[in-house]
């Protein structure tokens, strides 16, 4: 007994080092940038100052994590920036009306649920290319987004406001909590599935992983976390604006690959995935002390994303000379 | 109804301002002669350090009005007012925008000026901004918050209409006329559309063949005119409403081996050195990239504690047959592709601050 579980801690820290390697340099880049912009804006030591930085950086954290969610099994979403809109006009048209602020956070959720089940749904069922689906789905959400709310407007109560993006640590609380749910959530039979559909769908459905019920989750649960991301979004600006998201699409994309996230599935993980999308969101800070000219910031900016993906790949490569 | 509750909510605000003023002048004694300027609290000493948060850098009206931005600030910095400027580029995102502002507020900037990536998503940031004695200028693109030190910009609807009225001018009220628009959806473009049709309304003489929708520039509008200038034989006029479209309506014509008609514009050189060249019966008007160097003016004379007006309204600068030799002369100082702004001085801007 004693052997047995020896070796199944053994096998669960194995896969972890699996999962880690390579992660490694992003873990170090990111750090180097937190430790240089925590001496160039000491304030970020401080709660209000902590808590301004990751109001700004939470978004992407969560449409990565939704993203990557998608990714680890295969899948991918090009309508994740529409989706972030449709949940901030829901947000912003349904909490000053009869439902309510607890009305309107059950729309958001409810709404990005369904449409998120519903494309899992075509994807699973017909046997749709994930990237098609989502595609076609992107310009489908993007204009029951115009036509919800046409021009940027609507009502976000402030105390939801103040309490989302006031001067608290809010944010970074609810990421914390969603990191812990995403941990029971892979211990659980479906959450393991999430991994096994990604890496090999034929090993894992001849094993008994119900394939179509997983992709249909991993699309339910990533539409339920992109549209609250609009929720907050919403929260954040105090209004409602139908075309806020569009950047989260790529954005998100490019967040989870930098976290070492593989588009054919199965590889990478959520923390390398939620630090992907902090290098993204601190790089533009760090720039910003150090005066970087916008010109320069772009040039930078593919410099930092080179770096933190080809640094971890040739030193695997040294490694490996003898 | 929305724009009442505004209206109501900025007058109380102003209301409880002033309130505050005179608290103030009356328990010190003896205040300063001039109300200070709204998220101005007077801690703030020279030289300052400003802060230009942009939404994208890479249009060329964009650049030129960079430009002009460094170019105020190179000046103030003589005169010992400014010391630094820090730029930044959304890249057309707006959330990037409010974590760059924020960025901003975390330097202690003196000054932010900023043109908006969306209306309404800036409202809170800037807010925050403002209640830090942040001299907020917004220009161009701007948001709903009232909470800024000043709002600069021309009227959109006002360039419609006058535009308009020239046309209706030229052809004595009656004759058939294509309208060239800016990209669907866009709220400039709307608003100069909207401004144009009480003028077409009240002329029922001039007949509308058709509308075009196209990006700003003259290649997409040159195409759109020659498919319909083989449709249509009699046009009498082109009402073009910014950008580089009438370049591309102007070139059109031109390839077609058709006359030129009376074409109204923005002040891109490519369209002013067609205007001269071909000899055609033209009027045109600007969105100065000078806003720019207002922002920077406004933002420092608030800080130096003058009463700027929330609101300033910039003229529309007009160029027609009169004018266009002097900024023909001038065309040699601007890129191939930008365009040829009005001249500006600090005497304007005095007197635009002035209002």
């Amino acid at each position: 007994m004693n052997i047995a579980f020896l070796s199944r801690q053994n096998l669960f820290f194995s896969v972890q080092r699996r999962r880690n390697r390579g992660l490694n340099g992003l873990y170090i880049v990111v750090g180097l940038f937190l430790l240089a912009y925590a001496m160039l804006f000491p304030g970020l030591l401080g709660i209000s100052g902590f808590s301004k930085f990751t109001q700004n950086w939470f978004p992407l954290a969560l449409v990565t994590m939704a993203q990557a969610l998608l990714m680890l099994n295969g899948g991918i979403s090009l309508a994740i920036g529409p989706l972030v809109s449709l949940g901030a006009v829901i947000a912003a048209t349904t909490m000053g009306g009869p439902l309510g602020p607890i009305g309107g956070l059950l729309a958001v959720a409810a709404s990005g649920l369904l449409v998120g089940a519903l494309i899992g749904v075509i994807v699973a069922q017909l046997r749709l290319p994930a990237i098609i689906v989502t595609l076609a789905g992107s310009f489908i959400i993007g204009g029951i987004a115009l036509i919800i709310l046409p021009r940027p407007g609507g009502f976000i109560p402030d105390w939801l406001s103040n309490l989302l993006a006031g001067n608290g640590p809010v944010a970074f609380g609810l990421l914390v909590l969603l990191l812990v749910c995403w941990k029971l959530f892979l211990a659980t039979p479906l959450g393991l599935g999430i991994y096994a559909v990604g890496d090999n769908p034929v090993g894992a459905f001849r094993s008994g992983v119900p394939v179509d019920r997983v992709r249909v989750t991993a699309f339910a649960l990533s539409g339920l976390l992109t549209a609250l991301v609009g929720l907050f979004v919403a929260a954040q600006t105090g209004s409602g604006d139908p075309v806020i998201g569009t950047p989260f699409t790529l954005n998100s994309i490019a967040g989870a690959v930098l976290g070492g996230v593989g588009f054919l599935g199965g590889k990478g993980t959520m923390r390398g995935a939620i630090c992907g999308s902090l290098l993204l969101s601190v790089m533009i800070n760090v720039m910003f002390f150090l005066g970087f000219s916008p010109v320069t910031q772009y040039v930078a900016q593919g410099l930092i994303i080179l770096a933190a993906v080809a640094i971890p790949e040739l030193t695997s490569q040294w490694s490996r000379k003898p | 109804m929305k724009f009442q509750a505004l209206r109501n909510l900025s007058c109380h605000r102003t209301l409880l301002a002033g309130a505050a003023t005179v608290a103030f002048v009356l328990a010190a004694g003896a205040g300063p002669a001039s109300a200070a300027a709204n998220c101005i609290k007077g801690d703030r000493k020279a030289p300052y350090t400003v802060g230009w948060a942009n939404i994208y850098s890479v249009p060329t009206w964009m650049k030129q009005t960079e430009g002009t931005i460094t170019a105020e600030v190179e000046e103030l910095k003589k005169s010992g007012l400014v010391k630094d400027l820090m730029i930044t580029d959304a890249q057309g995102n707006a959330q990037t925008q409010i974590q760059q502002i924020q960025s901003m507020i975390d330097a202690n900037v003196d000054a932010i000026i900023v043109i908006a990536g969306s209306s309404s998503a800036l409202d809170r940031v800037i807010s925050d901004a403002c209640d830090k004695g942040i001299a907020v200028v917004n220009f161009d693109s701007l948001v709903d918050t009232d909470q800024v030190t000043a709002k600069i910009n021309t009227d959109s609807n006002e360039w419609g209409a006058t535009a308009a009225k020239w046309m209706v001018d030229q052809l004595g009220g009656k004759g058939k006329i294509i309208v060239m628009n800016g990209p669907a959806g866009i709220s400039v473009s709307d608003d100069r559309r909207k401004g144009a049709q009480p003028v077409l309304d009240a002329n029922p003489g001039l007949e509308i063949i058709t509308e075009t929708n196209t990006e700003y520039n003259a290649a997409p509008a040159q195409e759109a005119m020659t498919s319909l200038l083989f449709a249509n034989a009699e046009i009498d006029g082109v009402l073009s409403l910014g950008g580089a479209l009438s370049a591309g309506s102007v070139m059109a014509f031109d390839r077609q081996g058709r006359g030129q008609v009376p074409t109204t514009g923005e002040n891109a050189r490519q369209f002013l050195e067609l205007w001269k060249e071909k000899g055609l019966k033209g009027w045109a008007t600007m969105q100065p990239n000078w806003l720019g160097a207002l922002a920077v003016y406004t933002a420092v004379q608030a800080l130096e504690g003058k009463d700027v007006p929330a609101f300033v309204k910039v003229p529309l600068p007009v160029i027609d047959d009169t004018t266009i030799d002097t900024y023909l002369a001038r065309a040699g100082q601007f890129p191939a592709d930008g365009y040829i702004y009005s001249d500006y001085d600090k005497a304007l801007f005095d007197k635009l601050l002035a209002q």
